[in-house]
Parts: structure tokens; sequence; C-alpha cells
């Protein structure tokens, strides 16, 4: 194990006012138990459970959003990469922020971005509209979602989604996915 | 046929679909791992209910949160009993939510927007 400071770590997420982190590989127990401490920790926080069941909401479709990406790379011998996530939860003034980052194939990004581009134009009602149009779209034979989970995110969110990739090497990036409910 | 049944989970639902009363029932949560495999069997069963079957149906859902795989799945549940209906079934849906979460109020909302056979909603 290199040297790591478990201190300023510490020190960053009390800066940035992270409440909740997770790095690891993820697996369908570690997001239901992961959430539920979410909804529980949120419980005590929030006055009104519609934002604690939207940062729930949100939490679910990014770790699930990654978890299906991962098992798509699967026939992919690097496979193991894709399905880590880094995931914090934290508090932005009156705003909860949800926060994660994970390792996508080059190949992958311009869709990515595009599809969430578009959803940032979009107001309330654009979004709504397009929701229900992607509810009733057959879908693709093996895929594992339904194409609503970033429409979803940014129903819930307060301001658009944002999100920013960062090169690891020709054939990966980080890609980092803000949501602000 | 035989009634479908199901426990629920931490992220499914419980299921009980009674093919002699027509009375079919979830209750729980839903975002199971592979919800797409989940519901394969339930959308099943019910293709094959209401090709065999002549009886009127009720559907009773008590379902705090969805992902969005089980709204995809809901929708396609929905509208198979929206065929039924529209064919001279009688169907009822009726979605019950807890006073508490108002966004499982939306979402049932949201699905009687998109529908026109009877859909009640009720607080509890």
């Amino acid at each position: 194990m290199q040297k790591i400071s478990l201190l300023s770590l510490h020190q960053q997420f009390e800066e940035a006012n992270i409440q909740i982190c997770f790095n690891g590989p993820l697996s369908h127990s570690i997001i239901e138990e992961l959430g539920l401490a979410v909804r529980r920790y949120l419980e005590n926080e929030t006055s009104g459970s519609d934002k604690m069941m939207d940062v729930f909401a949100v939490y679910i479709e990014q770790t699930q959003n990654v978890r299906n990406y991962a098992q798509s790379k699967t026939a992919q011998l690097t496979s193991s990469i894709y399905n880590t996530i880094t995931l914090m939860i934290g508090r932005e003034e009156s705003h909860y922020v949800v926060m994660s980052g994970n390792v996508v194939h080059q190949d992958d990004v311009a869709a990515l971005i595009g599809k969430i581009d578009q959803l940032r134009e979009l107001d309330a009602a654009g979004l709504k509209a397009l929701y229900k149009e992607q509810r009733r779209k057959p879908v693709i034979d093996g895929a594992s979602g339904a194409g609503l989970g970033l429409i979803d995110m940014a129903r819930k969110t307060s301001q658009p989604l944002a999100y920013e990739v960062q090169k690891i090497d020709n054939n990966t990036a980080f890609f980092t996915l803000k949501a602000v409910v | 046929m035989e009634s479908l049944n199901q426990i629920a989970s931490t992220s499914s639902p419980a299921i009980h679909f009674d093919p002699i009363s027509g009375q079919l029932m979830m209750s729980g949560e839903s975002y199971p791992e592979n919800t797409f495999e989940f519901y394969a069997p339930v959308i099943g069963w019910l293709k094959e209910f209401i090709a065999e079957k002549d009886i009127a149906v009720t559907l009773t859902l008590e379902l705090a949160y969805l992902n969005t795989g089980s709204v995809k799945c809901l929708m396609d549940i929905f509208d198979i009993l929206e065929d039924a209906y529209s064919e001279g079934r009688i169907v009822t849906v009726i979605w019950r939510y807890h006073a508490k979460n108002p966004r499982a109020l939306e979402t049932a909302e949201e699905f009687s927007e998109d529908l026109t056979l009877p859909f009640h909603i009720e607080a509890i």
C-alpha cells in the first residue's frame, strides 16, 4: 500500500462538506446497503422526504448506471476498471450534491456527453416530455437500462447536470457527473 | 394457470398475482439488480393471464420507490392492461402511496396521465 494520509483526506472531505463517500468496486448488495445508509442519514437531516427521495433516486440511478455500463463491458479483459465508482454525497448551501466518477472507454464519451448536453438545454416541461417519450420506447435487445436514468436525474436536480471528462490514457477517461438536488 | 408469488427484498417488491380472483398486487421497493430480468416473468404471467382468462382485473400497487428500469417495466404492464381495457375488459388500477412520500404520488400521476383505464390514487 502506498502511503496515503487519511487525515488530509478527512480534512478535504470536511472542508468540501462531503458527508458520505465511497470508493471501490460496486455490487448490487453494496448499492443496497449504502442506499439504506443514505436514506437513514437523510431521514435525520431533511425535514421533507421529497428531498430525501430525490437524493436517493439520483444515487440509485448513478450507481446502477455505472454497474450496467461495467456489465456491458464484461467481454473485455479490463472490465473491472469500469465497475469501480467514486461516489460522494455532500452539502452545498441548502442543496445536496451527489457526485460520481467512473472510468469510461474513450469511444463512449461522445455519446454520453452528447446526451447530457441535450438534457442541459431542456426546461422541466421539455424533460418531462422526453421522459414520457423514452418510457414508451421499446428497449433495445440486450440493454440493461431503459435509457431513462439521466433524464430522471436531470428532472430531480435544481441545476442542470454538470460533468467533467479527464483523459487517463488513449483508451480511457475519467467521467465525473454532478447532480445538485 | 398458477398464481405468481414473490417475497419482497430490500430492493424488490412483494408480488401476489391471483388468476382465480383477478387480484394482482405489488408492494415495496423496486430497484432490483437486472430490473428487466426481474420483471420478465411478471410481464409474461400477465400476458398469459390476459390471453387465457376473461375476468375483471384489479392491479393494486403500493410502491415507495421505483428505479427507471422499473418505471419502464411498469409502463409495459400498464400498456398490456390498457389494451385489455380498450377491448372491453374490466380493469382497475389502484395506486396506494404514503402521505409522507409525495414523489410516489407524482409517479402515479405521471402514469395516469398517459392512460385511459380507471386509475385510482389513494393516500394511506
